[in-house]
């Protein structure tokens, strides 16, 4: 669990289906069970979606506001309405114009309707619960969990700012986004883990992912391995077990194809990175968050 | 392969593919195209930024302006090709075809918000796939043709799409960017619009976007006259679409939620694909180490114990799945199928035909 206290905030990112939504509502309330005030989020695209992760956590499917779990875990939904809100606010010198703007439907339908303004509203949002203070100088939330959207654009909210700043390189929408860059990018502060399954073509694009991070800047703490078999059996012990298949008729030998390919993306990232690999066993319901933190906690 | 799944096939001329980000649509999406074209099909498999290995899979480049043939053997009269979709290829096709002279084609091909557009505008990727779609079965060139929808969260984002679209291609917001002339009031008003526009985006940013509103308005009546061809188009019945979903809880309610919108926006789901299931593999036979005849040592036996409790959990996760599978069927009229979960990954043409060939129907047994 020591993995994950370092930073204020840990995007929790991979392809759609590896179980990002599942790892972050386990992590979060192991971290929480630790002794750390943990906020766990997602993007919420529309009022009335409803919200995976507050689903496995339990809450209704729709919560809005900030949302206790447990003792020291809070859910709330990222919005980009909200982002948008705040963000006005900081750069219209007038409230008069900030009710005007906010007011026409035009706008909220813009700003809505085009995807890059709708993450800077939700990349404004999570600056906002970054800054979020329980009282003077002391944060709300010492560790910020995002469950980041499988859109297939792993990278969207990372490269974000930098591709709007191509867009709008200049006036108060740049500086904010060079504010939040600074602390998403600073490694002290910021970091992502990925997520991937131990199979072979997941491994080669959580591989690509984390290129891309280095490359938009954004610090990786490393891999997370979900479904890992519980027991992978040595190299010697596949092989008599396969051979007993093919000796006995049992059926059952891909269990041992799937071994072998567990321990060789493990191999393989640990050759590749200079950074943890950390494994998730694979539990029978997927989507039970209280076995794999059981599995974490004991494993801790 | 199955039966019905056969039919569906050869009797519909565009199957839609609609599913979350990560079950594997465009893995399913071009095992029904292989195998639908070694049925005798002329296929066009139309697919939005997949993974490379489906690319080298079907063998198929990225940026490929039009449909690249994909070789398999024998196909007697079938023939399959498959196409990467550039949304922004798509979109600059639009602009030259629907702008009044190359000139203003020109410009806004330049502008640098449009250059973004893409990115830009929620839904301009689905509203490009229809409208490369609706193109593509114009021309008889295919018997069938199967749309991988883009990624995304939900598998309903695809339906919403046109009214994303519309939501940004709409006059007031228009309206809201282009100077105005007229009235004091009115040019006030746009002044003041203006105002916050530059302090929010700065001024560049600002008249870059006008200028995009100005020459992308042109463009709008047509647009929005499209989308309304495509509403009918997707009604006909020789429409399909089917639910990709993976053995996770939340299968369930995405079918049902599924089926509601379909059904209000008057749209023909032809069936539910559940991917990867185990359910397929669920006949293990393992022994218990006490089972086996006492030629096993201790060591021996409690490796056999460790590889059956293995299996074990796999069986236990087989029956959920077949369960999930069934209660699926028994809350739908549209066939179910369950696509295998494939240990040995799928890397080429073959691999996506014996995928198809193991495919499941789904009885409600009750």
């Amino acid at each position: 669990m020591n993995a994950f206290s370092k930073h204020r905030i840990a995007l929790i990112t991979g392809k759609g289906g590896v179980g990002k939504t599942t790892l972050t509502a386990a992590v979060g309330r192991a971290l929480a069970a630790s002794g750390r005030k943990v906020l766990v989020t997602e993007p919420a695209y529309s009022e009335t979606d409803e919200l995976p992760l507050a689903r496995l956590l339990g809450l209704e499917p729709n919560p809005k506001g900030y949302v206790p779990v447990t003792d020291r875990l809070t859910y709330t939904p990222l919005r980009a309405r909200t982002g948008h809100e705040t963000f006005l606010r900081t750069v219209i010198p007038t409230p008069r114009l900030i009710r005007a703007a906010l007011r026409s439907r035009a706008v909220a339908r813009f700003l809505i309707a085009a995807p890059s303004l709708h993450e800077m509203g939700l990349f404004y949002h999570i600056l906002t619960l970054l800054q979020r203070e329980e009282s003077e100088g002391v944060p709300a939330f010492d560790s910020i969990l995002v469950d980041m959207p499988a859109t297939g654009h792993a990278l969207a909210l990372t490269q974000l700012p930098e591709i709007l700043l191509r867009l709008i390189p200049s006036g108060p929408i740049a500086r904010a986004l060079r504010e939040g860059q600074e602390i998403i990018n600073d490694p002290e502060r910021g970091t992502a883990w990925v997520v991937s399954l131990p199979l072979q073509l997941p491994v080669t694009e959580s591989l690509e992912l984390i290129e891309g991070l280095t490359e938009s800047q954004m610090h990786c703490s490393g891999v997370i391995l979900n479904m890992m078999p519980r027991d992978v059996f040595d190299p010697n012990e596949r092989e008599i077990l396969a051979r007993w298949c093919t000796d006995h008729g049992w059926i059952g030998s891909h269990i041992l194809a799937r071994s072998a390919d567990a321990t060789a993306s493990v191999e393989r990232l640990r050759q590749s990175l200079d950074r943890p690999v950390l494994s998730v066993p694979r539990v029978r319901n997927v989507g039970d968050v209280d076995a794999i933190v059981r599995d974490m906690v004991d494993g801790a | 392969m199955n039966h019905d799944l056969e039919h569906l096939l050869t009797s519909k001329r565009v199957l839609v593919s609609c599913g979350a980000g990560g079950v594997g649509k465009t893995t399913v999406s071009a095992s029904l195209a292989v195998h639908a074209a070694r049925l005798g099909q002329r296929v066009l498999v139309v697919t939005i930024d997949p993974s490379k290995r489906l690319a080298e899979a079907l063998g198929v480049a990225r940026n490929a302006p039009t449909p690249v043939p994909v070789k398999m053997d024998d196909l007697g009269s079938g023939s399959l090709h498959a196409w990467m979709l550039d949304p922004q290829l798509v979109s600059n096709q639009v602009v030259e075809k629907f702008s009044k002279t190359p000139e203003e084609a020109q410009k806004l091909l330049n502008n640098r918000i449009y250059q973004n557009v893409t990115a830009m505008v929620a839904g301009m990727q689905e509203y490009t796939a229809v409208e490369a779609l609706c193109e593509f079965v114009s021309t008889d060139q295919y018997d069938l043709v199967i749309l991988d929808t883009p990624p995304s969260r939900d598998a309903l984002r695809f339906l919403d799409a046109p009214v994303r679209a519309n939501a940004f291609l709409d006059r007031r917001i228009f309206n809201l960017f282009i100077p105005s002339e007229g009235g004091l009031i009115r040019r006030m008003a746009s002044k003041l619009v203006e105002q916050v526009m530059d302090v929010t985006f700065g001024k560049q940013t600002r008249v870059d976007l006008q200028q995009f509103f100005v020459l992308f308005g042109v463009l709008l009546g047509h647009l929005n006259h499209n989308q309304a061809e495509m509403q009918r188009f997707f009604r006909a019945n020789t429409v399909g679409f089917l639910l990709i979903t993976s053995p996770s809880e939340l299968a369930l309610k995405e079918t049902d939620f599924f089926r509601r919108k379909t059904e209000e926006l008057g749209l023909r789901v032809c069936g539910v694909v559940l991917n990867r299931s185990l359910a397929v593999d669920a006949l293990l036979n393992i022994p218990n180490a006490s089972d086996v005849s006492s030629t096993l040592n201790d060591k021996q036996k409690a490796l056999l114990t460790r590889f059956r409790d293995e299996a074990t959990i796999e069986m236990e996760t087989a029956t959920n799945h077949a369960a999930l599978g069934r209660a699926i069927a028994k809350r739908n009229r549209e066939p179910v199928w369950v696509f295998p979960n494939m240990h040995s990954q799928v890397v080429d043409v073959e691999s996506l035909e014996k995928l198809s060939q193991q495919v499941l129907s789904v009885v409600d047994e009750a």
